[in-house]
């Protein structure tokens, strides 16, 4: 059975003991968005997660998208459900006030966004999609195309999309087709075809805005002649309303593993009417500002459905009743213990809540930055912010949605025979979880986006948000034995990045052999930064505590667990970084 | 050695002529400067007076020092010409006109010393008309010495004898130019344009028709033109805008009048009438308004524009973006046979040029190896026309001519199947006109690394850092890293050394033949590190430069350096801990952290402070020398020449300066070897230093500037560590201060300031884009 109540306790310890909250939005000009305020947000979106989209989710896996004579129909409930999220506002929370959003801090805003992915990935998409096409359109579209488009964007009315992916095209987008032709109005026309277009058509909302990525007649080869377009479904009236039918159709949707109610369209477009969004020959740059929002958002989902997996297995374990404790009988007036009792199972519980947590605590981390990125007054501390986002976005991309699969698959294990079966619903979150490492940029392209792009960029200035913080808290903690796995396995990570630096220098295979194993090194220190500063708020809160007490202490156990048994795991990596990509690269192709 | 002059008098004061007294007096030789009357006013000496004050004024600097430019006197040809008797030799550098010339070789034949060579700095008028009608005694003392301009900084000089002229006269103002001018002296026959500019008249030329014929954008010319063949990156266009392109029409009308009607330059020369509009208009180049390039400065903006030659008018300029070097890579011939007009640009440009070298043997010089040192030293070519052909191949060059129907000089043909260098049993040998190889022997007492290696392998070695057997028990540390930056790897190889030369050597050298003898530390590893907060590693590179320092100074054996270009902040820190340096007159020595925000870190402070608590002409006190060295080390001050160097004691009386950079080596190894009689390594020394109150002061005075804005936030920050430091830290008044405290001050506020985000932010500038960052 799919449990999930949105975790309020732990989110609100991460925003506000953790990533102090409200020093944050003091130093982002919004002292007024206070505990009380978020902590009422998050509540609300906990209800709607929980009430609205968690019944939808089994559901909506069963019955799928319907695809007839273009026409895509969403499995049932989710009009209603799309209805009920604009009406609580929910799409416009992080959003541009100056279009009708709420201009919520992010910190906020992705907690919500979490429990969306928890409750329903695959309606989650949709809301997903159009909150990162505001933000391309927002960053790069002119003045004319926001005043038209934001507002019905923000509050739910349209929705958006982005199209990257062409059949002979998905991880090198230099090898894009579609055209875009130039109008003497100033328009243009686009012809192409697209594939795996996430709510390229459905029945949600009564238009639909594409961004498209498309070449213009005497574009340079390869990706540095892609632009952005912005192609409506329905050409607006005048007055704003959906007009005339545009020049793009949904040709088909995909039948595939998981993320069933989400409809992933091919699109065909002919002589659609589109506009350029941002300079000719970009639109890489307009559609980053969009990426770099959904790879965050995408790392996330990751973490939403391990979220529901360890609720669900944690649910499981203590219910579910299978052999005895191995130091004798538990619950001796029962037939048999329940799992729950088995070092193994508890293994698995553990490291699935260790990571859960650690997951939860960066991205509030990452969440503050991306705030002061935009909002700090100090453009100094902007800049920072900005660089410290460059770098953890593909961190956090790949991390949480390796885990979000690996750890879902760890709570279906829980159910035994039954999370195989479709009764419980775990092998839906296996299969769920699974796109999130693929798309948005294949979690292998993450790894390499930090070896080879992001690390070396300023001679490791990127590098600096992260590995300053982390030695000063070492340096500081110096006499607490808590901290000593963290200092070791953070020395290991500075080798680890010195080395990669020196030897890809000479060799860029060598960064690429090394890119997978060390952006996981990368994380697992970053959870233990998160951890070890969790367990310090923790002892430090727990001698007040009172009714919080047994919150606080697992707290630190689970700190105490991940030191243990899952920040070691760095050890291992910085040997296979070591060994260097010889015997990996040795074989020859048609050794395969 | 050279026989010194102890007079040379110099006519002519323009800037050729300035630019050869002010050489002849940096190397330490008075120089009698003469010059017309001028056309009015009472000083009649204001001609030559006027181009020495221009001089001191001029960047790049003609003088090495202050006190050189006092060596030169100035005067004019009516009243002073009769002095020229007081010189032993008589450089005339008039303007290109034979008559004036004439007339004035036979004023100085009534009044010269018998037998005083006489020279010719014309780059137009042949040997045989200069000396048309003159006597034989004038003759047999003449020559042509062809300077390059600036003359202090380019190190060709042409020599031109005629069939009369004493060769043991020749072989003097050879060797004069040679040690004391530092020149690398090619040997010319007389034909038109000597050797250097007929070539490259003949290549700029070229490159010019070729891009309008080829329809490259200048941008893309010089791109081709420029780091593909090793040619310095301005490129052709670049390179005109220096010169000045209202040189251009005079020079290739002289040559073309010169060159026998069957000369390929005809063929490649013709009228562009678009570089007389730009000359008509006051666009002559850097001098004027701007040349090819100019930068515009209309409505308060900067912008770089470039001349479109399809619409005549400026542009913003344009990077050049070329798929076709890009595939090309380092290989020539495939970027001379790229398909398009990138390779044809490049083929019928280099190609012909390299055909035009191999027909200038014998034409102008029977020795491959002048045309190439000519295009090396007079063009700051990277390899000279033949080392080109060598690199594409002749055959392949042969083929190429023949298919186009051009013909292919019989000195190219020489080299069919094999090529014009190789080297054998360790020598390098050129291919002569007889088809045979010789050796390349280089002028006397010249001792290269370059050579060494050619027969030798390194003692030791590792990826930064190479030692070589120098002969006579003398080792040379060369640095082999990325501009020669200095890293963990050098220290490494130093220590290895420093323990080999202790067991079976006499001394070292610290030498290299890189442009320069190390630009610093490699900040680039430094910023990374400090990027992943790696302070151990940063603070361990750190400690272990200062004991390999120590080390040096302390060996049981001497230590020379002998630098040649930059020298700075970790490379000048090399030279403040030898026991000697043997500079090459053009080294740019300082101690220059503190503009990237750091402070010397490998004991730069130490010696600093040492030098000028001891040196006598300092006032008594321990203020005066921390004063001294903190004005010097917080701006960053460089030194623009050995000479200056010496001012600041990053030399000291006892070093030595060699002006020929091909003699360096020699002259640190003999001084290595003079030191080595009976060395004993020197004392450690101790000093009084004035401590808090001395660090407060200083603090003080920083504070004034920046209240004036003239220093910065940072440079606040950056000069009070830097003022902890050289005062000593807590020191006493009445204590002395020990080597090693100096060094763990050092040390502490390096790592102190390097925690900063003023001074990441700093490197990162300068790594970036050259220049430093004023924050
Ligand atoms: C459910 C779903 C929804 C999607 N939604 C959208 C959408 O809304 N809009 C959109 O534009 N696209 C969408 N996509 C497409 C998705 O982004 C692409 O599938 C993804 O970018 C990978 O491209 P590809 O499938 O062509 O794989 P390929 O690019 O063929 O890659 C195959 C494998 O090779 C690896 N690889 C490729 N190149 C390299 C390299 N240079 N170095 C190392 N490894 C490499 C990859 O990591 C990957 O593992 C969606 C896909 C799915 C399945």
């Amino acid at each position: 059975m799919q449990v999930y109540k949105a975790p309020l306790r732990d989110m609100r310890f991460v925003l506000h003991e953790l990533h102090n909250s409200a020093a944050h939005v003091a130093e982002i000009g919004q002292p007024d968005v206070a505990e009380e305020l978020i902590d009422s947000i998050l509540e609300e979106a906990g209800k709607f997660a929980t009430d609205i989209l968690l019944p939808l989710n089994a559901s909506g896996d069963e019955e799928g998208c319907r695809y007839e004579n273009g026409v895509v129909r969403t499995p049932k409930g989710f009009i209603e459900a799309y209805k009920k999220f604009c009406e609580g506002g929910w799409g416009a929370l992080a959003s541009d006030p100056a279009y009708g959003g709420q201009g919520l801090p992010e910190i906020v805003g992705k907690m919500v966004e979490e429990m969306q992915c928890s409750a329903n990935l695959s309606f989650g998409l949709y809301p997903g999609l159009t909150h990162g096409a505001t933000l391309a359109l927002q960053g790069h579209g002119t003045d004319e195309l926001k005043q038209a488009y934001l507002p019905k964007m923000i509050d739910g009315t349209w929705s958006g999309t982005m199209c990257l992916t062409e059949p002979q095209c998905g991880t090198d987008l230099g090898l894009m087709r579609t055209k875009a032709v130039p109008q003497e109005d100033g328009s243009y026309r686009i012809s192409g075809a697209k594939i795996f277009i996430s709510a390229g058509e459905h029945d949600l909302t009564e238009n639909i805005v594409h961004l498209v990525l498309a070449r213009l007649p005497d574009a340079p080869k390869g990706i540095k002649g892609v632009s952005m377009f912005l192609v409506p479904k329905f050409l607006p009236t005048e007055d704003g309303r959906p007009g005339a039918r545009n020049g793009v159709t949904c040709t088909a949707i995909e039948h595939k593993m998981g993320l069933k109610a989400s409809a992933t369209t091919q699109l065909y477009f002919d002589e659609a009417v589109g506009w350029l969004v941002g300079e000719p020959n970009k639109g890489m740059r307009a559609m980053f500002t969009m990426m770099n929002a959904e790879r965050l958002s995408v790392g996330i989902q990751g973490l939403g459905v391990a979220e529901t997996a360890y609720q669900s297995a944690a649910f499981y374990a203590k219910d579910r009743i299978q052999g005895r404790a191995l130091a004798g009988a538990r619950y001796p007036d029962r037939a048999a213990d329940p799992i729950i009792v088995h070092p193994d199972v508890r293994r698995s519980l553990m490291t699935i809540r260790a990571y859960v947590e650690g997951c939860r605590a960066l991205s509030g981390w990452v969440a503050t930055a991306l705030d002061l990125e935009t909002k700090a007054a100090d453009p100094v501390r902007r800049q920072e912010a900005e660089d410290f986002v460059a770098i953890m976005t593909p961190v956090v991309k790949a991390l949480f949605t390796d885990l979000g699969f690996e750890l879902s698959s760890m709570a279906l294990q829980v159910y035994g025979g039954h999370g195989y079966i479709r009764d419980h619903g775990m092998e839906q979150l296996v299969r769920d979880a699974r796109i999130c490492m693929i798309y948005e940029g294949a979690n292998g392209i993450q790894a390499l986006d930090l070896v080879g792009r992001k690390m070396p960029a300023h001679m490791g200035r990127f590098l600096r948000g992260f590995f300053h913080p982390v030695q000063a808290f070492i340096e500081e903690n110096a006499a607490d034995p808590k901290v000593l796995p963290l200092a070791k396995s953070f020395a290991a990570l500075q080798q680890a990045t010195a080395h990669i630096a020196t030897v890809s220098l000479k060799d860029p295979e060598e960064a690429g052999a090394a890119a997978t194993d060390y952006l996981r090194m990368f994380g697992l220190v970053a959870l233990g930064y998160m951890w070890a500063r969790a367990a310090k708020v923790a002892a430090e809160k727990l001698p007040a505590a009172n009714g919080d007490a047994g919150f606080y202490q697992a707290k630190l156990t689970t700190a105490q667990f991940f030191a243990d048994r899952l920040l070691p795991q760095t050890s291992a990596l910085w040997s296979s970084i070591k060994a260097g990509k010889a015997s990996m690269m040795a074989l020859e192709d048609a050794a395969f | 050695m050279a026989e010194m002059f102890t007079k040379v008098a110099v006519i002519g004061s323009g800037v050729m002529g300035c630019g050869i007294a002010a050489q002849i007096a940096n190397a330490g030789v008075r120089v009698l400067l003469l010059d017309i009357l001028p056309r009015e006013g009472s000083n009649r000496r204001a001609v030559a007076e006027g181009a020495i004050a221009k001089a001191l004024k001029t960047d790049p600097a003609p003088f090495m020092s202050a006190a050189a430019a006092r060596l030169i006197e100035a005067g004019n040809i009516e009243d002073d010409l009769a002095r020229v008797a007081e010189c032993d030799w008589i450089v005339e550098v008039v303007v290109e006109r034979l008559d004036i010339k004439q007339t004035l070789y036979r004023r100085l034949e009534a009044v010269r010393r018998p037998g005083t060579p006489i020279s010719s700095n014309t780059s137009t008028i042949p040997l045989s008309q200069l000396t048309e009608g003159l006597p034989e005694r004038f003759t047999r003392d003449f020559m042509i010495t062809h300077f390059f301009n600036p003359p202090r900084y380019m190190r060709l000089m042409e020599l031109v004898t005629g069939p009369h002229t004493d060769a043991t006269l020749a072989d003097k103002i050879a060797l004069f130019c040679d040690v004391a001018l530092g020149k690398s002296v090619v040997n010319c026959k007389d034909s038109p344009g000597f050797i250097a500019n007929r070539l490259g008249v003949f290549w700029m030329t070229g490159a010019v028709t070729q891009t309008i014929e080829h329809g490259l954008t200048i941008e893309e010319a010089d791109a081709v033109m420029g780091r593909p063949f090793g040619v310095p990156k301005t490129g052709v266009f670049g390179l005109m805008d220096l010169v000045g392109l209202d040189l251009m029409p005079h020079v290739n009308a002289s040559m073309a009048g010169a060159l026998p009607e069957n000369d390929e330059f005809h063929a490649i020369n013709r009228d562009i009438p678009i570089i007389g509009r730009l000359i008509e208009t006051g666009y002559t180049g850097r001098k004027g308004k701007g040349g090819f390039y100019r930068l515009n400065k209309t409505g308060g903006k900067r912008v770089k524009e470039t001349l479109d030659f399809a619409t005549g008018e400026y542009r913003p300029e344009r990077r050049a973006e070329l798929p076709e070097l890009v595939a090309a890579g380092r290989d020539l011939r495939a970027l001379m046979s790229a398909p398009g007009r990138v390779g044809a640009y490049a083929w019928a440009v280099m190609g012909h040029t390299m055909a035009y070298a191999a027909k200038l043997i014998p034409e102008a010089t029977d020795e491959i190896v002048a045309i190439d040192e000519a295009m090396r030293l007079g063009y700051n070519w990277k390899h000279g026309p033949f080392e080109l052909i060598d690199m594409v191949g002749a055959d392949w060059l042969i083929e190429r001519l023949h298919a186009e129907g051009f013909a292919v000089p019989p000195m190219l043909q020489r080299a069919a199947g094999r090529s014009f260098y190789r080297v054998q049993n360790g020598i390098r040998q050129q291919l002569g006109q007889d088809g045979e190889y010789t050796d390349i022997v280089r002028p006397h007492g010249i001792l290269m690394l370059e050579d060494i290696k050619l027969a030798a392998k390194p003692v030791l070695k590792n990826g930064s850092a190479s030692v070589w057997d120098i002969g006579d028990g003398v080792l040379c540390f060369e640095f082999t890293s990325k501009s020669n930056s200095l890293d963990e790897q050098i220290m490494a190889l130093l220590g290895k050394t420093i323990a080999l030369v202790k067991k079976e050597y006499k001394a070292l050298v610290i030498y290299n033949e890189g442009s320069n003898f190390s630009v610093g530390a490699n900040l680039g590893l430094a910023l990374f590190a400090a990027n992943i907060a790696a302070w151990m590693q940063v603070e361990s590179l750190i400690a272990t430069g200062q004991e390999m320092m120590q080390k040096l100074k302390y060996a049981p054996f001497p230590v020379v350096s002998a630098p040649s270009g930059m020298a700075l902040g970790g490379g000048c820190e090399f030279l403040l801990h030898s026991d000697a340096v043997q500079a090459h007159a053009e080294t740019y020595a300082g101690l220059v952290e503190c503009g990237v925000g750091l402070l010397p870190g490998w004991g730069g402070c130490k010696e600093m402070l040492g030098r000028w608590a001891s040196d006598p002409k300092m006032p008594k006190g321990p203020m005066p020398a921390p004063a001294k060295v903190f004005e010097m080390v917080s701006t960053a001050k460089v030194a623009k020449s050995a000479a200056e160097a010496r001012e600041m004691l990053v030399l000291r009386p006892s070093d030595r300066v060699t002006m020929n950079r091909y003699r360096l080596l020699a002259d640190a190894k003999r001084r290595a070897l003079e030191l080595a009689a009976d060395y004993k390594a020197p004392e450690p020394r101790e000093i009084v230093l004035p401590g808090p109150s001395g660090r407060v002061a200083l603090n003080q005075a920083v504070a004034g500037f920046a209240k004036l804005g003239m220093a910065t936030t940072h440079d606040v920050v950056v000069s009070g560590e830097l003022a902890t430091v050289l005062t000593g830290g807590d020191t006493d008044i009445i204590d002395t201060v020990k080597e090693g405290k100096i060094l763990d001050l050092e040390r502490e506020s390096f790592m102190r300031l390097l925690r900063t985000p003023g001074t990441l932010a700093r490197i990162e500038h300068m790594l970036e884009t050259g220049k430093p960052l004023r924050n």
